[in-house]
Formats: structure tokens, C-alpha cells, sequence
């Protein structure tokens, strides 16, 4: 894996944003489960999607529950939720409430997707905030499957080069952790880049 | 008027940087990216105010922040954070500083005004 696309300036603010992004995802989860989320500080790679696969199922293990939402603009990145199959029930529990008397496991899809909505959207909302211009968001999806199906590995090659912005934040009492992952496909980098740099241009 | 800003991040300290230096051109600011580089850094002359960033690389930000308000007693003292749970807030209430201000990242002109108007 190597960053030299990007100078340290930029990676800074890559990650800056990114870190301000969760922090407002937090503030919300943290509401809903009435539990302190801890977050890591975010890690910004180049890597190849394989690499970045063997990345993000470093801590979620072999079958992960996913959501997804696109970005479409002067750029498009994918902004993926990612946990371990194992925690889904918990999540579920967690947006119905303790007492929901129903089936957990009928209300699995449309959990995740809530909270990949929540989560994903805060972190789209700063971005766009904060670097300007106009994209469309697309409707959360959920899959289950590894993270090979969940980044598809096998459609869109697993030598293909791509900008990799992850955190990895947990629900202290409640034993839920995941990634947030942020991927950038070569062909938005430069655009991408260069929205990073015009923003970074109006403090200098 | 001396400022010292203790974040990891270079942007958020330069978009401070440019805030703050937009209200006092003279005003001296003095750059670190962790709670240890602050600490170590000498206690004359004092700072008038103190910036300092929740969840940073290197030791705890609480403590830091414990530790800087010993060291600078005089000083006042803000926190500017993106990690806004109400946990955090009640750890930050619970250090017993009186912080001017504890306001959100990004770091915007109105927030930048609550920091300006308590000094």
C-alpha cells in the first residue's frame, strides 16, 4: 500500500473530515442506545480492493452484514457500515428497543439499513458540507456475504487501486463493533483530490 | 494575545488558525499535535488561550487537559471536538475547568465567535 497520491496536507484533511463525519454519526447512535461509541482515529490507504478486503475483514471476521450508499458528483465514492454477521441481532435489538415483543430476525434488513442511513449519511452530509457542490445519494442497500462479495472482488477485479478511509468504532456495553469505510474508485481520485485541494485553498 | 492549539489534526488547526488570526492579526499562536507536546512545551509566558481537541494519538485528552489547566492556571480554555456524545460532554463537564466553550467541529466563524466573545 503506498498514499503518495495524496500529500500529507491533504491525507490530514481526508481523515479530518472523515473523523468529523463519525463524530456526528456517534452523537446519534450514541442517543439511540443510550451507550458511549468509541472510535478509532481513521486510517487513509491506497491499497488494491483484495488489500482493502483483507483490511476491513481484519476484525469483522469471514461473513459480514453490510450497507451501502453511493455519492455521485464532481466525484463518486461508496460510503459502506460493515459488522459481523454475529452482531446483527444485537443491532437489531438496539433500533427496536429492548422490549420489542416481534421477531428480531424479520426486522434484520430493515434495522441495518436504518442504521447505515444514520451513520452513512453523517458522514456523506460533512463531506459535502465541507468540500461544496452537488451529488446525489443513493438509497442505503444491505448485503450479507464476505467482504470479497461486499466489495465486489469479482465483478470489478481485485488488483484494481482504490482510496481506502476507515474507522472502526464500538458500542461500549453493548459488544456491537464495526468499520466505516469510505472507497474511492481510480477514476474519482483525481476529481476527488482536487475538491480536497480547492477546499483547502480557501484557508490559505 | 498568546494561543496555544493543541489538535492533531493540521486542518482543523489551520482552519482555527485562519479564524482566530482574522480577529487579532497580532495575535501569537503557538502549534501542537498531542496533550505530550503541549505539556512539554515551557510555562512562561502563559497563554491567554488554550484550544484542545477530545480523542487525540499519544495520551488521554481528559488528562491533558487536567494537566495543561494546572500548568497554566490562568489561562482560559476551550475544547473544540467532532465527538459530541453527550458522554464526552459530561467527562469534559466532569474535569472541573471552566471551559469557555465547548463547540463542534468543523470550526466555523459563529462557533469561533463563542470562544472570541468569552475571552
Amino acid at each position: 500500500m503506498n498514499n503518495t497520491v495524496l500529500t500529507e496536507m491533504q491525507k490530514d484533511a481526508l481523515t479530518e473530515i472523515f473523523n468529523i463525519g463519525m463524530g456526528r454519526a456517534a452523537h446519534s447512535l450514541s442517543q439511540m442506545a443510550n451507550d458511549e461509541i468509541t472510535l478509532t482515529v481513521p486510517s487513509l490507504a491506497l491499497a488494491s480492493r483484495k488489500e482493502a478486503c483483507i483490511v476491513l475483514s481484519k476484525t469483522a471476521g469471514g461473513r459480514v452484514c453490510s450497507v451501502t450508499q453511493q455519492l455521485k458528483g464532481d466525484f463518486t465514492a461508496d460510503a459502506i457500515l460493515i459488522f459481523p454477521e454475529a452482531s446483527s441481532l444485537s443491532i437489531v435489538r438496539l433500533m427496536v428497543g429492548d422490549s420489542y415483543p416481534g421477531n428480531l430476525t424479520e426486522m434484520e434488513e430493515e434495522a441495518l439499513t436504518e442504521i447505515g442511513n444514520i451513520i452513512l449519511n453523517a458522514c456523506f452530509g460533512t463531506l459535502i458540507n465541507m468540500l461544496g457542490g452537488e451529488y446525489h445519494i443513493s438509497l442505503p442497500t444491505s448485503k450479507l456475504g464476505s467482504c470479497d462479495d461486499i466489495l465486489e472482488l469479482e465483478n470489478k477485479g481485485a488488483d484494481e487501486i482504490v482510496m481506502l478511509l476507515y474507522i472502526d468504532f464500538v458500542l461500549k456495553h453493548r459488544t456491537i463493533y464495526g468499520h466505516v469505510a469510505i472507497l474511492l474508485e481510480g477514476d474519482s481520485m483525481p476529481n476527488f483530490v482536487k475538491k480536497i485541494q480547492e477546499f483547502l485553498g480557501t484557508y490559505n | 494575545m498568546r494561543v496555544l492549539l493543541v489538535d492533531d489534526s493540521a486542518l482543523s488547526r489551520m482552519m482555527i488558525r485562519s479564524l482566530l488570526s482574522d480577529k487579532f492579526p497580532d495575535c501569537e499562536i503557538v502549534e501542537v499535535g498531542t496533550g505530550d507536546e503541549a505539556l512539554a512545551l515551557p510555562a512562561s509566558p502563559p497563554f491567554d488561550l488554550i484550544t484542545i481537541d477530545i480523542n487525540m494519538p499519544g495520551m488521554d485528552s481528559f488528562e491533558a487537559a487536567k494537566l495543561l489547566h494546572e500548568k497554566y492556571p490562568a489561562s482560559k480554555m476551550a475544547v473544540i471536538t467532532a465527538n459530541i456524545q453527550n458522554s464526552i460532554r459530561k467527562k469534559i463537564q466532569s474535569l472541573g475547568i471552566m471551559f469557555i466553550a465547548v463547540i463542534e467541529k468543523p470550526v466555523t466563524e459563529e462557533r469561533m465567535e463563542k470562544i472570541i466573545e468569552a475571552l
